[in-house]
């Protein structure tokens, strides 16, 4: 094969060029100072002699001293967020320099995986987001800071929860059932799952590196498939101490409430009826569960370092009140990351540690819900201050529940990790990488038995820990040959995780002020029951990358990883992830000299497999015995535990792969004046795995496996444009979009299990939910069709009586029982897309983010529920149910699949910096508002809420009945202040 | 300086080479703490009690499960009308009652796993038992218990299926399965029975409490032959068989009539020296019984203290509460008129203020009024468990002493032996109406008729899952009823089609006639 071949000849040059590098050479000292156009000191700018590896950064003073060779010619200057500039040495030993600042540098060191590459030498579809560019106000999950910034990662936040994890996808669905979060890298490191981002202290993070194509994730092999999201922390940087303060205090108000019915409408609805049952109350349900939240938060860093020796420290605080009552989250961090350099910089060592505590007040979203139904005609206290106690079916008081109910989550996050790197040789650098992550959570529930409602109090703990150790031995190698460069990678890694969990539930405790302190308490001690498991996996890897260009004009990068996975089946115990790029910047060739106008025209293209095993469980190809519930002994009157297989095993099982194709392009033109890139990608993921592939039984023990079945494709189109309209050294205004196109099609859904064959001709995805509404899916995984189609009743009107009628062989009603005729609608968006401009005049500065969704389509399974008279009196329902005509029971028909392309103003921030003032090296404050608008045709709360306790396949659906329920949607306003000493 | 460069790289092979293998670093070996793995399981006689009984806990699944409503709605003796937005579920409880279900329904793709479930259990069991080293000391009972076992799930699968794959190894190669005929599969119980009766423990206490006995076995056999006519066509009736196969049960004098007849459903019926088959329940440790969740009104919850609001479901018409006279202590299992709460306080139904009264007519299929909430009679056979919120203690019943004396009457009869038809009635009628023997609501030979026959057993067994079978061995099963059913155009309805997903999963298998 033609490109082992090839490896194999870059793999000798390489060698060759190990074997003669002994250049030695008489060096000079350089020094200067890096500033911004307004003359405001750049800290961590790096300063290169072009055409060597001697570089170093600036220090907090934009100061930097540098031991140069004596015939370096060129200093080569970076810094992001500035455009590169290369200096002529003209033998000068004294450099100031003042950087323009760049829409998106060439230069900017993007971290792909395994190592780091310019901007400007990328081969693969990888954006980057640095801290300037990020989304402010109240931002306590990393990853929202990003939110609608990258072509091609949709971030989803399904509600105003704040310990709710957002949605993250990056060029669409991959997946039917397997995790599809793209795999989180922080500071080099995978995450053990991607929610632990949500316990990192948002302002620790400098930017991100989001790997978008095939080729690009395919060093990460059976974990790349849905994309990659490096996650990079702030270092130090050598100079005199700093000291920074950066914080916010902010208010956070329900965004929009549903439109129920208020006491009079209620009273005028339900008449005699009503009149039965009013206690002559006026509540409004969903401002008695809800509040105003607070919210603040405060960092404080301190950095510095000598030469050899950088350092960074912080101290995290963060507390935020839900917009639902009793609810919130507190978060405490402490980070420290330092890097020493010693025999002459051949050594390097760095090491991190973060270290967070999260205490979180969780939300019972089944309490929300009756917000909806309870009758606004109660009271939420009687005179003398305690509940005003009532029950019926899904009816409770919820001020009382949301109160009473202890819910809490404790978490513990601890990451340490150190990397050793040696320069061997001049451009050969082998090291090594260890970690240690540790993630504790321990849940503590209770409940008290309330007056009337006939329960008894119950109590449930869980201590669940998630950890994992992980090393690897590397080696790097860079090096220039005459207008030749190489690099390689080579990367063992070893990978051992482990999941273990303790709990414990009981009732009827004698004591309830002790919450869920004293389980032995319980008066039936059969009614206390403890539960555990414990389970490991491991992943070991080996990985190669190699990287050529010729005069920074044709570029090649062909990597391979080899992952071996306790996880997989022993027939299939090893993967292959090959990916092989090329990139040509064009605007390098000597044709091209004469364009002044054109000062970067970058084509890319490339190809890779990557893996999803997200959907294998650590046993899962293994015959095993499990509980199968409780059987009675009569002799000695107890229950046993059955045991019985857990699974059909699987021993061919392996992870998903994802062939992707991406073809780019990369322009800047007028000076960085406009710049962008476009990508076009078609991926086929196949071996699809799904656990509900419906096997017959018998012969099967269970009528289901996990097994690797169907198949989908994704195709897209996105733009990522910066334009810098006015740039003027008093007026700037900026505008960066983004655009994303995406279609995803399941292509197939059967295959075969050990030659029998698996035919599967739809998955049902997610069910309508509500009173009688019981087991109606309502979306689908179909072949030829996009994952969670909808199929659903043509509604056409209602009759005389108020009878719902479809459209099926002529027009019928529901109440016949009659199978009627359904259609599929793909309510998958046209494009999705973000906005954003920034203004600066002087020292003011305003930003303002507008992010959109384009033609998706949403369920509205609350309007469903709620939009009908049959509730009344017991219920509250909401206005809609007065006048949409509807008599009939709630009944599944496409007049609830509604229009929900949106436009969002995410972000509106106002900003100034203060004059200089002594002591003070920047101070800037700013006002900042969150979801300050959005324009939709939708009807329902918002058209990106969603339910959240049923996870990705509940996409489209809008719902809030039983389990399936959503948290409010909120609006903020925040004042923040950022100080630097 | 080459040889240096040389050393240095052999030296840094040699490091990564090392350390690699010195701490097995290549090797994906790992534990597995809490599942257990095959070979570790099957060695003490508590794990073969723990791996045995998965096939027992199949049972749990059916009494009150989709086998529940589609016996006792699709015979009329039981119906959940769409009562304002609650109940309507897609059309499903109303496709069971009007007969227009179809392949697609998910109850019916539900019961096919509920049943075959139990049939790939035993299967599963059944291969590894038999391959231990070490079999256990009582392998022979433990083969017959479970192949008597499978075949009530295959009785089941005939019943309602007709024509079903049949596999009875595990090892089967899962392209050769196919519908087996329903003869094939009457054939196979009758044979599985037959050979393994010897085998079956012929006990009656605690050691066999839920477990397939002798006993239960010749119910099984009673029942397959009872329906023969069925299964077979006309002209395959085997009534003398299954007058045979209840006299053993009869005269093995393992078991008698329970003075009350609800001491056979009460909260601890364990006690009940009348039940042969049950599957147990409990409020803590087994779950599934929720019978008090499916018939009683949210507001009954007061009533019964119970720690949830039920489901105000499942209900009886007019026409099936009617034919109990107030004689009938039978009777009681109804709830009709006021309800009360445990103060004693009249009961409104908290959604409409409507006082909370059961009426037995149900005028339609679906209404939204108010007043609908409250319509049908609603069952308390199975006695709600103060303290439980669905998941109550009753063991529920598959067989009892009572249905052999119905089965063998109903045979008898058929024979033309309408005395002893008679006698086996009057027996069940004397104690549901408190009387002794020639007391007044004894029947007279007069009485003897198919009619009275289908109504006494509806009466008896009512929601004990056997109406289906027998409303379509009386002829009734496609007539008209009230509210809103006509009569089927056909027999098709007689059984239930292959569900959708096991077509799909099983391009072999054939779909029932007229589905």
């Amino acid at each position: 094969m033609t490109i082992t071949r090839l490896l194999r000849q870059i793999t000798l040059l390489m060698l060759c060029v190990i074997m003669t590098q002994l250049a030695f050479s008489q060096t000079k000292t350089i020094t200067g100072k890096i500033t911004d156009d307004k003359g405001n000191p750049i800290q961590g700018a790096t300063i290169t002699v072009r055409g060597s590896k001697v570089g170093t950064s600036t220090d907090a003073s934009g100061a930097f001293s540098l031991n140069v060779p004596a015939n370096a010619k060129t200093l080569v200057i970076s810094s992001v967020g500035f455009s590169e500039q290369e200096i002529a040495m003209q033998g000068k030993e004294s450099f100031d320099v003042s950087l323009v600042a760049a829409a998106s540098s060439l230069s900017d060191v993007v971290v792909v995986g395994y190592g780091t590459a310019r901007k400007k030498d990328l081969t693969g579809a990888v954006a980057k987001v640095g801290a300037k560019e990020f989304n402010q106000g109240v931002v306590t999950n990393p990853i929202a800071q990003i939110q609608g910034k990258v072509a091609g990662l949709v971030i989803t936040t399904p509600g105003g929860d704040p310990n709710q994890a957002p949605i993250i996808r990056l060029r669409g669905q991959t997946s039917l059932t397997g995790g599809q979060t793209p795999l989180i890298v922080l500071d080099g490191i995978p995450l053990d799952f991607p929610d632990l981002l949500n316990n990192i202290p948002p302002g620790d993070i400098e930017s991100y590196d989001i790997l978008k194509d095939a080729s690009a994730a395919a060093i990460y092999g059976s974990r790349g498939a849905n994309g990659v999201i490096i996650v990079n922390t702030k270092k130090g940087t050598a100079g005199k101490p700093q000291v920074s303060y950066n914080g916010y205090v902010g208010i956070q108000k329900v965004a929009k409430y549903l439109d129920m019915l208020s006491p009079n409408e209620w009273r005028a609805a339900t008449g005699a009826a009503g009149a039965g049952i009013d206690k002559g109350a006026n509540t409004d349900w969903q401002k008695a569960i809800t509040q105003t939240g607070m919210v603040h938060s405060h960092d404080v860093a301190i950095s510095g370092g000598s030469k050899g020796f950088t350092y960074r420290g912080s101290v995290n605080y963060l507390n935020q009140q839900g917009v639902v009552i009793n609810s919130g989250k507190e978060e405490y961090g402490l980070r420290f990351n330092a890097q020493q350099k010693a025999l002459d910089d051949k050594l390097e060592i760095n090491l991190g540690i973060i270290n967070t505590t999260t205490n979180r007040t969780l939300t019972n979203y089944t309490n929300i819900t009756k917000a909806f139904n309870d009758v606004p005609v109660y009271p939420v206290r009687n005179p003398d201050g305690s509940y005003y106690a009532f029950t019926d079916f899904e009816v409770f008081n919820p001020v009382e529940h949301i109160n009473e109910e202890y819910n809490k989550s404790f978490e513990h996050l601890n990451l340490l990790n150190g990397t050793i790197n040696y320069e061997l040789i001049k451009g050969l650098k082998v090291g090594a990488t260890g970690s240690v992550s540790h993630f504790n959570q321990q849940t503590h529930f209770f409940q008290p038995a309330y007056p009337v409602e006939g329960n008894v109090n119950n109590a449930s703990d869980g201590n669940y820990n998630t950890d994992s150790r992980k090393g690897d031995l590397h080696i790097n190698y860079l090096k220039d040959f005459g207008q030749h460069t190489i690099g390689f990678t080579g990367v063992y890694e070893y990978n051992y995780f482990t999941n273990d969990y303790l709990t414990a539930t009981g009732s009827n405790f004698l004591v309830p002020q002790n919450l869920d302190n004293n389980f032995t308490s319980a008066i039936d001690p059969t009614k206390v029951s403890a539960g555990s498991y414990k389970e490991e996996y491991k992943l070991i890897s080996f990985l190669g990358r190699l990287n050529y260009n010729y005069a920074g004009k044709y570029y090649v990068t062909a990597s391979l990883r080899e992952d071996g996975s306790s996880k997989f089946g022993k027939n299939n115990r090893h993967g292959y992830f090959p990916s092989f790029d090329v990139a040509w910047r064009i605007s390098r060739e000597s044709f091209m000299k004469n364009i002044g106008w054109l000062d970067d025209l970058k084509l890319r293209a490339g190809y890779g497999v990557t893996g999803n095993s997200d959907a294998i469980t650590p046993y899962a190809t293994l015959l095993l015995y499990g509980p199968g519930g409780r059987y009675y002994d009569a002799v000695n009157n107890i229950y046993p535990q059955s045991y019985s297989p857990i699974q059909n095993p699987n021993p061919d099982l392996k992870w998903e792969e994802r062939h992707g194709k991406n073809i780019g392009l990369d322009f800047s033109i007028l000076n960085s004046r406009f710049s962008g890139d476009i990508n076009y990608f078609s991926d086929k993921t196949i071996n699809l795995l799904y656990n509900q592939y419906q096997v017959p039984t018998p012969p099967f023990y269970i009528p289901y496996i996990l097994a690797n079945v169907g198949s989908m494709t994704n195709k897209g189109l996105e733009f990522s444009l910066t334009a810098r309209v006015i740039q003027d050294k008093k007026l700037s205004w900026t505008i960066n979009g983004q655009i994303t196109f995406i279609k995803t099609r399941i292509s197939s859904l059967s295959g075969t299990f050990e030659g029998y064959p698996i035919r599967t001709d739809q998955i049902p995805g997610s069910s309508a939910v509500g009173r009688g509404l019981s087991s109606y899916p309502i979306t689908y995984f179909k072949p030829g069709y996009a994952p969670n189609v909808f199929y659903l009743p043509h509604f056409v009107g209602v009759d005389k009586n108020g009878n719902q009628l479809v459209d099926s062989a002529g027009t019928t009603g529901f109440a016949s029982s009659a199978n009627v005729d359904k259609f599929y609608t793909d309510p998958s968006p046209d494009f999705t897309y973000g906005i954003n401009n920034t203004f600066t005049y002087g020292k003011w500065s305003l930003n303002f983010f507008l992010r959109g969704v384009h033609g998706q389509k949403f369920f509205n399974n609350t309007s469903l529920d709620f939009a009908n008279v049959n509730r009344l009196p017991g219920n509250n329902a909401t206005k809609e149910a007065l006048t949409n005509g509807i008599k009939d029971a709630a009944a599944v028909s496409d007049l609830w699949l509604q229009k929900a392309s949106f436009l969002r103003l995410d972000n509106l921030t106002i900003s100034y910096e203060f004059p200089h003032m002594k002591g003070i090296s920047n101070l800037r404050a700013y006002v900042s508002g969150n979801n300050l608008f959005v324009i939709t045709p939708y009807k329902g709360l918002d058209p990106e809420i969603q339910a959240t306790n049923t996870g990705s396949n509940q996409a489209y659906i809008d719902v809030s009945y039983y389990g399936s329920a959503f948290y409010y949607k909120t609006r903020s306003v925040t004042f923040g202040l950022n100080v630097t000493f | 300086m080459k040889n240096k460069i040389m050393l240095t790289g052999k030296a840094l092979a040699l490091i990564f080479g090392v350390t690699i293998l010195s701490f097995s670093c290549t090797r994906l070996d790992t534990k597995v703490y809490s599942p257990v793995p095959d070979a570790n399981f099957w060695q003490t006689p508590e794990q073969i009690a723990a791996g045995v009984a998965p096939a027992y806990q199949a049972l749990q699944a059916l009494p009150d499960g989709n086998l529940y409503e589609m016996s006792e709605t699709s015979s009329g003796v039981m119906i959940t009308p769409t009562r304002g937005n609650d109940w309507y579920d897609g059309g499903d409880h109303l496709s069971l009652w009007l007969h227009t279900w179809n392949q697609d329904r998910g109850f019916i793709n539900g019961l096919w796993g509920d049943i075959f479930n139990g049939i790939g259990k035993s299967n599963f069991t059944l291969s590894v038992v038999n391959s231990l080293t070490n079999k256990p000391s009582n392998i022979d009972a433990i083969n017959a218990e479970l192949k008597a076992l499978r075949a009530y799930f295959y009785y089941l699968a005939m019943d309602n299926f007709g024509n079903v794959p049949l596999v009875t190894d595990f090892n089967t190669d899962p392209n050769s399965v196919t519908n087996s005929t329903r003869a094939t599969v009457f054939a196979f119980v009758e044979k599985e029975l037959k050979d393994n009766m010897q085998f079956l423990p012929g006990n009656v206490d605690k050691s066999t409490y839920g477990r397939m006995t002798r006993w239960a076995a010749h119910m099984l056999l009673a029942k397959l032959y009872l329906n023969a006519g069925v299964y077979l066509g006309a002209g395959n009736e085997r009534w003398a068989d299954a007058i045979s196969e209840c006299d053993s049960v009869i005269s093995s004098g393992k078991y008698s009539l329970s003075g009350n007849y609800f001491d056979n459903f009460a909260i601890d019926n364990s006690g009940s020296a009348e039940n042969i088959l049950v599957v147990p329940f409990d409020k803590t440790y087994i779950g599934g019984n929720n019978w008090e969740m499916q018939t009683l009104h949210y507001q009954s919850n007061s009533t019964y203290g119970l720690t949830n609001s039920p489901w105000n479901g499942y209900c009886a018409t007019a026409d099936i509460y009617n034919e109990f006279d107030n004689a009938d202590k039978r009777k009681a299992m109804w709830l009709v008129g006021q309800q009360y709460g445990a103060d004693g306080s009249a009961l409104k139904d908290l959604q409409t203020g409507l006082p909370l009264i059961f009426t037995p007519n149900v005028p339609s299929t679906s209404d939204p009024s108010p007043a609908f909430r409250l319509v049908g009679a609603r069952s308390i056979k199975y006695h709600p468990e103060a303290g439980t919120g669905g998941n109550q203690s009753n063991d529920m019943v598959i067989f009892r002493l009572a249905d052999a004396y119905l089965m063998r009457a109903e045979a008898e009869f058929q024979l033309g032996s309408p005395a002893s038809a008679a006698a086996d009635v009057n027996l069940v009628r004397e104690r549901a109406y408190g009387e002794a023997p020639g007391g007044a609501h004894d029947w007279q030979i007069a009485d003897v008729t198919s009619a009275n026959l289908l109504a006494e057993r509806q009466r008896e067994m009512m929601w004990e899952c056997w109406s289906r079978q027998d409303a379509i061995r009386f002829g009734t099963f496609g007539n008209a009823r009230n509210p809103g059913k006509g009569a089927d155009a056909d027999a098709h309805w007689q059984i239930f089609p292959i569900p959708t997903p096991q077509m799909t999963a099983n391009s072999k298998l054939t779909q029932n006639p007229g589905y």
